[in-house]
């Protein structure tokens, strides 16, 4: 097998990306795993520190509730976006498409301080609703998990639609119509005909969100109170402000092992493939 | 205030045969500090651009800060010495901790806040000052330390919103910041152990005087009871947003930072009871390139002259306490080492928090989590 690869010439064509990823990724992630059980002394220590005491256990279960809630969330707002996409005319998909893309082009942090205005107690959002007499008194909208979540759903969001477009837009509507020919009404039409078939897409859709969401750092630190920490920004501080590299990693590490390990489950259990896959 | 002659004495027996252009530098350090009123221009003359032709790297915090001291002791001390100097960074603690370790630092001189300055100079992280060339006689004696020249300081005080509580009406004690019946809405502190445990103690009623060490058991319980109506800003721009937006009515917010609000028309006010001071020390890092070039910057740090245009600039206080005859009216309230301001706050104990810092941080985040 090797050899067919190498005698094959466009392969080379991936040494460029290869050298990159070796750069880029495989020696910093071959650091961190030594500096996780190397930093101050060799041993599994960090590890024992990271996976026994309260409190990086629950920072870690946070991370995983924040990540998931958003991934849940963003499904939920992105497949009805993504498919409206798929089967609205050109001139409107094209307007739905900027819609989608242009906060995508703004910064994290943009996006993030605009939230803050947005959402505070005197805020625009409240101050509407109040207008209005919807409600009585301001709602909490921030410094809180409600903060943190349409923070980073609204950010995430594009990360969702476009796996999603890409896979609804290749599945034939004459499976639709078929099911409808059958006589299958269309919500059951949907969920056993549709539904399936734009599964690859809600996976890779899910994986990019949930996996992205894991590393965030600023909009939860922004826009969440007290309780909401997420693991990057417990690194964070235990670099900035003891230098602590060695549990730092640790926890790293154990977060792209939970990654990799979500990852393999849900294909396993899912049996979807990814639309992109190797 | 000035000590020059036991200091000269004691410089003497330190160093007995200084060079002869150390000599000359010393004389014109001496004279400016016998007269802060002495303009530039001497010190200019007698130093004679002795250090042209070398230059230092100056890493600082970013915006606002980096230009005032870059106007209050970077271009004079160029304009004395013919150094010329770089501006390198911005500070960043991390990467400081990673110069510092490898022992191969770029930046010559650095500023760091003083838990920094205590933890890293226990390490043995920054050159010694050469109190033979820098004239720490012109330093409070209090902010005198033996790793780092005191810059500024400034301090940790209770702020509130004037249109919650107009002046007169406004929690004056952090008694009163921790009375949710008294003064009813959210509060703010920062996102650091240091000094929320300080403040719990206060508002729980210990003495300024009798904080240290900490009795951390009963700040924690005491920063439970307003934990349902506490937001924790972490960095000192969403300390001002909190406050002039009124998503707060009171809670913490540093002196310049209300004083910046104020300039900009937010109904910001502070109060100088029970405030906590706290300083930023220039350093230098142990086997800086430049290490020689950086304590002669040092003595230019120390000069009323330059510390009155830091303060005039951007309201941090001098820790050369004749400044004060060089700051504007204006300017002078708002300042922590104004006698009167002074008198009624402390300075933070940085030997307990460089013992005590990490484990506290942890304790912190448990106490978030809770």
């Amino acid at each position: 097998m090797p050899s067919t690869v190498i005698r094959d010439r466009r392969a080379w064509l991936v040494a460029p990306a290869l050298a990159l990823l070796l750069a880029a990724f495989v020696y910093p992630v071959f650091w961190l795993l030594l500096r996780s059980a190397s930093d101050p002394v060799w041993g599994f220590h960090n590890y024992a520190t990271a996976l026994s005491e309260a409190i990086y256990l629950k920072v870690l279960w946070n991370t995983v509730a924040i990540s998931g809630a958003t991934t849940i969330f963003c499904l939920l707002f992105g497949y009805p976006m993504a498919y409206t996409m798929v089967h609205a005319g050109p001139a409107a998909r094209r307007i739905l498409i900027y819609i989608v893309l242009i906060p995508f082009w703004t910064s994290i942090l943009v996006r993030t301080f605009a939230w803050l205005v947005l959402l505070q107690p005197k805020g625009l959002i409240n101050d509407i609703l109040l207008g209005i007499g919807l409600i009585a008194r301001p709602l909490e909208l921030i410094y809180n998990r409600t903060g943190v979540l349409i923070g980073m759903v609204q950010i995430l969001l594009p990360f969702m639609v476009f796996p999603l477009f890409s896979v609804l837009s290749r599945i034939d509507g004459s499976y639709m119509k078929a099911a409808a020919n059958l006589g299958a009404p269309p919500l059951p039409a949907f969920f056993r005909v549709y539904l399936p078939l734009s599964l690859p897409g809600v996976f890779t859709g899910c994986m990019l969100v949930f996996i992205i969401s894991l590393g965030y750092f600023i909009t939860p630190a922004l826009l969440g109170g007290r309780r909401d920490i997420m693991v990057a920004q417990l690194i964070q501080e235990q670099i900035d402000q003891f230098g602590d590299w060695g549990l730092s990693a640790a926890l790293a590490m154990i977060l792209l092992a939970g990654t990799a390990l979500i990852f393999t489950l849900a294909h396993k259990v899912f049996g979807v493939k990814p639309a992109i896959r190797a | 205030m000035t000590h020059a002659t036991s200091n000269q004495a004691a410089r003497d027996a330190a160093h007995p045969q200084p060079s002869a252009g150390r000599r000359r530098f010393l004389k014109a350090a001496a004279a400016a500090g016998a007269s802060a009123a002495l303009p530039l221009l001497s010190g200019r003359a007698l130093a004679a651009s002795h250090l042209s032709g070398r230059h230092m790297v100056h890493t600082t915090w970013g915006g606002v800060y980096r230009d005032a001291q870059v106007a209050a002791y970077c271009d004079p001390f160029s304009a004395a010495t013919g150094a010329e100097v770089i501006q390198g960074g911005p500070m960043n603690a991390a990467k400081l901790s990673a110069m510092l370790k490898s022992g191969k630092p770029i930046w010559d001189v650095v500023d760091v806040v003083d838990v920094s300055l205590a933890v890293d100079s226990r390490k043995g992280y920054f050159e010694k000052i050469d109190t033979a060339v820098v004239n720490m006689s012109e330093i409070e004696a209090e902010y005198v330390h033996d790793y780092g020249v005191a810059n500024i300081v400034w301090s940790y005080n209770i702020g509130y919103n004037t249109d919650a509580f107009p002046t007169g009406r406004h929690p004056r004690s952090w008694a009163d910041v921790f009375d949710v019946a008294k003064f009813p809405g959210k509060r703010t502190l920062r996102d650091r152990v240091f000094p929320s445990l300080e403040h719990a103690l206060l508002a729980d009623g210990v003495k300024m005087q009798d904080l240290y060490p900490l009795d951390v058991d009963r700040a924690f319980a005491k920063l439970d009871t307003i934990k349902d109506d506490l937001i924790l800003w972490k960095s000192n721009s969403e300390s001002q947003q909190l406050f002039g937006d009124g998503v707060v009515g009171c809670g913490l917010i540093l002196n310049g930072r209300a004083f910046d609000s104020h300039k900009k028309g937010a109904p910001v006010a502070i109060e100088w009871n029970q405030n906590i001071r706290s300083v930023d020390y220039y350093v230098i890092p142990k086997g800086a390139p430049n290490a020689d070039v950086a304590m002669q910057f040092m003595t230019h740090v120390t000069r009323a002259e330059n510390q009155a245009r830091m303060a005039n600039r951007l309201a941090y206080a001098p820790t050369n306490l004749d400044a004060f005859a060089m700051i504007d009216e204006e300017v002078k309230p708002w300042l922590s080492t104004h006698p009167d301001n002074a008198a009624r706050g402390i300075l933070i104990s940085i030997d307990y928090w460089r013992d005590n810092l990490e484990a506290l941080t942890k304790r912190w985040t448990e106490w978030k989590l809770s």
